[in-house]
């Protein structure tokens, strides 16, 4: 029962946050907060669970934004058609880059889907019909509730905490399964895997085309809430690696990793903009680029670990308090039988 | 026809030389440390800083604010190696690309901070205006690149591969543990390839001002050629570097000019990825 | 050391209040707010547009009798809200449609500001705008040239800037005249780039030269190239009469020094604006660049007149020469500042009332456009352009249309 105390912890944190820091700015950053765990979280299943490194998932990103927005652009649809429209999308092109790419292995397989990205971003840069470079847009009125075109990012949030508990939900169950016992075993050693009798690249392939689905769902509710996607902001290999340090900085490979990651990130990101960006200096990534370097030089297994043997120590230390307690009421009982 | 066919593959090579020539040292951290330095563009572009500075200062040009900016970026090198790599290569992959990838924004920035966001340059002219020889016209300051370039690529080869120092390099890359039972200390040796490395890159940042803009964000765009540069020539070989960055060059020249500019870089990507498929570990990799 | 603490505490909110009871109706201040690209790629545009800003900000809340009747000059403040000082809040978009939301929501509900200005890529100011209309506030951008902007139906969105169409119309009406002055404009190359400034302007030139019956080249590339030498071959080869460049300043300074390095040059050599505005190009390669025409709508003007005087101020602020994008910037944010002394308010509502009652004459402009006055659907209906030439290679000059022009127009395109 212990295990799902801490998780529960969470969970009631994380319900009560926008009703707490409730201005409009802080709601909006919640929602990003879950909205970048999210994709963060997919992007776990292959480059944390499996250790396939892949900086090129902006691909499924993209598949989601640009299915919302060509939904809405092209057949007046409402964007959130999107969201089955781009998995169906990401899960196919996963399929497609997966087979050449995922041969192989470490260094490699980043560089090819970094090329693949760029590759892709390059193309749609020079498509007419998916805006080119110009971008899509959706609808700049709501025209009904199912155009999710909100003033509030409360809605957002919601949506998202509901869109992220079934990630991790699938994670966890993908952890939990056969497939996450293989998956591990390719990151120990993929040669030792195979020849265990795992099924590597089938089960690779799978969690690849898995993590696509779901990173294509982020894609979909970024380009809904912010009303628009161009080359750079849904193609652009800078978000790939923002998931990949969201995950890393957390703590890859484990079920909440990205959540710590994205909930340590983007605030530090806004607020540190907010504070510094107005004066032009280039300073916010000064402080955003220090604060890295030094989580990745002094705990290269992301915060979670140490959060976690954080907790630990206090539960350990919470434990031993009120196994003394307990041990000390009794004494004098026993005490007072003897005199007894 | 031909003959502009002929100055296009020309200044195709001259751009791959270019492109070797700030691929060679992150191709040496790789292959050695099997390490990613997402860092790498920006190493360039403090070349190019110092080159900078150099001129302002002194009013010289490459002949001093090259050897200044190898001499830099070599010391950068071995601070960022004993500060940061040492630890993070212990770490798994994740912790390389998340602390390279803070390093880059933190140079990148601290010089935006330092010199604005305005693009500099250098003088025109600053190596020797327009070589026309043959029908042909070369940028003097490009040839120097080349040149360079060429040189810098059989140094370190010969380094790698004639030296008792390269020996030990190479050791260390194979083989931590056991190098250091043979008494060489992999710390050292890993710091010298850093500073090595960093050097080159300096050393390349400062003749590419002689003909690019300078600018903070200029790393971000070169650090992506310099990727597939490096894997296409194979992690590690710095004649493979040379190969794939001038196959790259004449690649988008040609193709720039045959079939249109905004498609050269599809082009090449779309082949640096096919050709993954049939030899994953690049042109002069060892599989 | 902890009652120490507590009494600087203690004295420091007695100071506050003293301050801000001691601030009358008469030093009430009006909170404007600014996003702009002050890192990533667009950074140095960023960074000049706030250094534009904030020289404007010193005309406005100081005296400045040296600007004659330039409007909101004259007096300290806006006269219109009894002396009120107009403060500007700043943002850094980081070149992301998102970030720019974020900051735009902060701007709005946090700093309270009246207004929004901004916010340079086009494909930010769409998304920024968009919340600012759900929260009923003015946004007006100087310098966002993106068409489906004022498409979209928008009650608090104002463009100031001329547009693509604007373009044209200068370079159709230049070409014409410089073709019944003699020289050859029968083929056009387009060189852009393929971002969205790139390519939907040269979309709009290419139907509209296509109309006049002209030949059109047209040469795309990828933005920050790293080499372009393949497209000027291209040019050389095609020999067009007039090579006309869409490009951003990365781009224009690689260009500037290819052509030279190939030897060519074309008989007109005609610039959007954009990066052969930026004085950094005329730094790195303004010498090799001579008798380039510039589409602009800024020119220095006359000694002594008010542009003279800003670029002046401009210089001082930024330690760079005023370009077309500053100068954008800061016409944009007197109309905006203006329409709130006319509203007399801060309230977004008359704000908007008064922005759409905007009526500028030339002569109350320090850009060279026809006027400001906003249709319906928020778009400056008298933007214009002028062009200018780079004629020594260190300042451009204005010379056409006839009326603006210093100087008449050289040709050929002479380079080095």
């Amino acid at each position: 029962m212990r295990r799902f105390i801490w998780p529960a912890v969470l969970l009631a944190l994380v319900i009560v946050y926008p009703l707490v820091l409730s201005t409009p700015f802080q709601q909006r950053l919640g929602a990003l907060v879950l909205l970048y765990a999210i994709a963060a979280s997919a992007w776990n299943i292959v480059g944390g669970y499996a250790g396939q490194v892949s900086v090129g998932h902006v691909v499924f990103f993209g598949c989601g934004a640009y299915a919302a927005m060509g939904a809405y652009a092209h057949f007046g649809l409402p964007p959130l058609v999107g969201v089955p429209a781009g998995m169906v999308l990401a899960v196919v092109i996963a399929a497609v880059i997966g087979v050449p790419t995922l041969r192989l292995s470490g260094h490699y397989f980043s560089m090819a889907t970094i090329a693949v990205a760029e590759l892709v971003r390059l193309v749609v840069t020079n498509t007419d019909y998916l805006g080119a470079a110009v971008g899509l847009s959706g609808p700049t009125v709501p025209r009904n509730v199912f155009d999710l075109s909100f003033v509030s990012s409360l809605p957002f949030y919601y949506l998202f905490l509901v869109v992220l508990g079934l990630t991790l939900l699938i994670t966890w169950w993908v952890a939990e399964s056969r497939m996450g016992f293989y998956l591990r075993a390719i990151k120990d050693s993929e040669r030792a895997a195979r020849s265990l009798g795992a099924p590597a690249s089938r089960i690779k392939l799978q969690a690849y085309m898995l993590s696509a689905g779901l990173t294509s769902v982020a894609g979909a509710f970024y380009a809904m809430m912010v009303g628009f996607v161009d080359p750079e902001s849904g193609l652009g290999i800078l978000i790939s690696v923002k998931m990949l340090i969201m995950a890393a900085l957390g703590g890859a490979g484990l079920l909440f990793g990205p959540l710590v990651g994205a909930a340590i990130l983007v605030p530090l990101e806004e607020l540190s903009n907010s504070w510094l960006g107005g004066k032009g200096a280039g300073l916010t990534f000064v402080v955003y680029g220090a604060i890295i370097v030094l989580i990745a030089r002094f705990q290269p297994s992301g915060i979670l670990t140490l959060i976690t043997r954080r907790i630990a120590l206090i539960t350990r230390y919470i434990e031993r308090r009120t196994k003394a307690r307990e041990l000390r009421k009794q004494r004098p009982a026993a005490g007072a039988d003897h005199a007894a | 026809m031909s003959f502009v066919l002929v100055q296009v593959i020309v200044g195709g090579l001259l751009l791959g030389a270019v492109y070797a020539l700030f691929s060679s040292g992150l191709t040496l951290v790789w292959g050695m440390m099997n390490i990613v330095n997402f860092a790498h563009g920006d190493f360039v572009m403090l070349g190019m800083y110092v080159a900078y500075v150099v001129y302002t200062l002194l009013g010289a040009g490459p002949l001093i604010g090259a050897p200044l900016a190898t001499l830099f970026l070599a010391t950068l090198g071995v601070i960022v190696y004993f500060a940061l790599i040492r630890d993070i290569m212990k770490g798994p992959m994740l912790a390389q690309i998340l602390g390279t990838f803070g390093l880059a924004l933190l140079l990148r920035y601290s010089v935006f901070w330092w010199f604005g966001a305005n693009f500099l340059s250098l003088p025109q002219n600053i190596v020797g205006g327009t070589i026309a020889a043959f029908g042909l016209r070369i940028e003097a300051a490009r040839l120097l690149a080349g040149a360079v370039a060429l040189l810098v690529t059989l140094a370190l080869h010969l380094l790698l591969t004639r030296t008792a120092l390269g020996s030990k390099m190479l050791a260390v890359a194979e083989d931590a543990t056991a190098a250091q039972l043979m008494g060489i200390r992999p710390d050292t040796m890993q710091a010298i390839a850093w500073a090595i490395a960093a050097g080159a890159t300096g050393l390349a940042g400062a003749l590419i001002a002689t003909f690019f803009y300078i600018v903070p964000t200029v790393g971000e765009t070169l650090a992506i050629v310099a990727f597939v540069t490096v894997s296409l020539g194979g992690f590690g070989s710095v004649p493979g570097a040379l190969v794939a960055g001038l196959l790259i060059g004449v690649i988008e020249s040609l193709s720039g000019y045959l079939i249109g500019a905004v498609y050269k870089d599809i082009v090449v990507y779309a082949l640096f990825v096919s050709f993954l498929w049939f030899r994953p570990q690049g042109l002069m990799g060892k599989s | 050391m902890r009652l120490k603490n507590v009494l600087g505490l203690v004295s420091a909110a007695a100071l506050t209040l003293a301050f801000t009871a001691g601030a009358s109706a008469e030093d009430k201040v009006v909170k404007i707010g600014a996003i702009l690209p002050m890192s990533g790629n667009a950074a140095s545009a960023g960074i000049h547009a706030k250094a534009a800003l904030e020289v404007a900000l010193d005309i406005i809340n100081n005296a400045h009798p040296e600007l004659g009747n330039f409007p909101l000059a004259k007096n300290a403040g806006l006269a219109g809200l009894g002396g009120a000082k107009v403060e500007v809040v700043f943002a850094d978009n980081q070149g992301s449609p998102a970030t720019g939301q974020n900051q735009a929501l902060r701007l709005i509900t946090e700093e309270k500001v009246a207004a929004l200005i901004g916010a340079y890529q086009s494909g930010i100011t769409l998304t920024t705008s968009a919340i600012a209309e759900k929260y009923g506030i003015p946004f007006l951008t100087p310098e966002s040239v993106a068409a489906n902007l004022t498409e979209r139906g928008f009650k608090w969105f104002f463009r100031t800037t001329p547009i693509a169409t604007d373009f044209a119309k200068v370079y159709t009406d230049f070409l014409a005249d410089m073709k019944a002055a003699g020289a050859s404009t029968e083929s056009i190359a387009l060189v852009h780039d393929n971002t969205e400034y790139g390519t939907s302007v040269a979309g709009t030139l290419t139907t509209a030269f296509k109309e006049k019956g002209q030949n059109i080249l047209d040469i795309s590339y990828a933005s920050n190239a790293t080499d372009v030498q393949s497209q000027v071959l291209q040019l050389k080869e095609k020999k067009p009469d007039v090579v006309l460049m869409i490009s951003y300043t990365s781009d224009a300074i690689l260009f500037a020094k290819t052509m030279q390095a190939q030897d060519y040059k074309p008989a007109i050599l005609l610039a959007d604006d954009a990066g052969y505005s930026d004085p950094s190009f005329i730094k790195a390669v303004g010498k090799i660049s001579q008798g380039a025409f510039n589409r602009s709508s800024w020119s220095v003007g006359p000694q002594g007149s008010a542009t003279a005087v800003i670029a002046d101020l401009y210089k001082k602020k930024s330690g760079d020469d005023m370009d077309d994008t500053a100068g954008r910037e800061m016409q944009g944010f007197f109309v905006l500042v203006d329409a709130i002394d006319r509203a007399g308010s801060t309230e977004p509502a008359k704000i908007q009332a008064a922005l759409r009652a905007t009526d500028l004459k030339p002569e109350q402009l320090m850009m060279g456009y026809k006027g400001v006055k906003f249709d319906d659907k928020g778009q400056n209906i008298l933007a214009s352009g002028v062009i200018i030439q780079l004629q020594d290679g260190e300042n451009y000059v204005a010379v056409w249309p006839k009326a603006n022009a210093e100087k008449p127009p050289a040709l050929p395109y002479k380079g080095w």
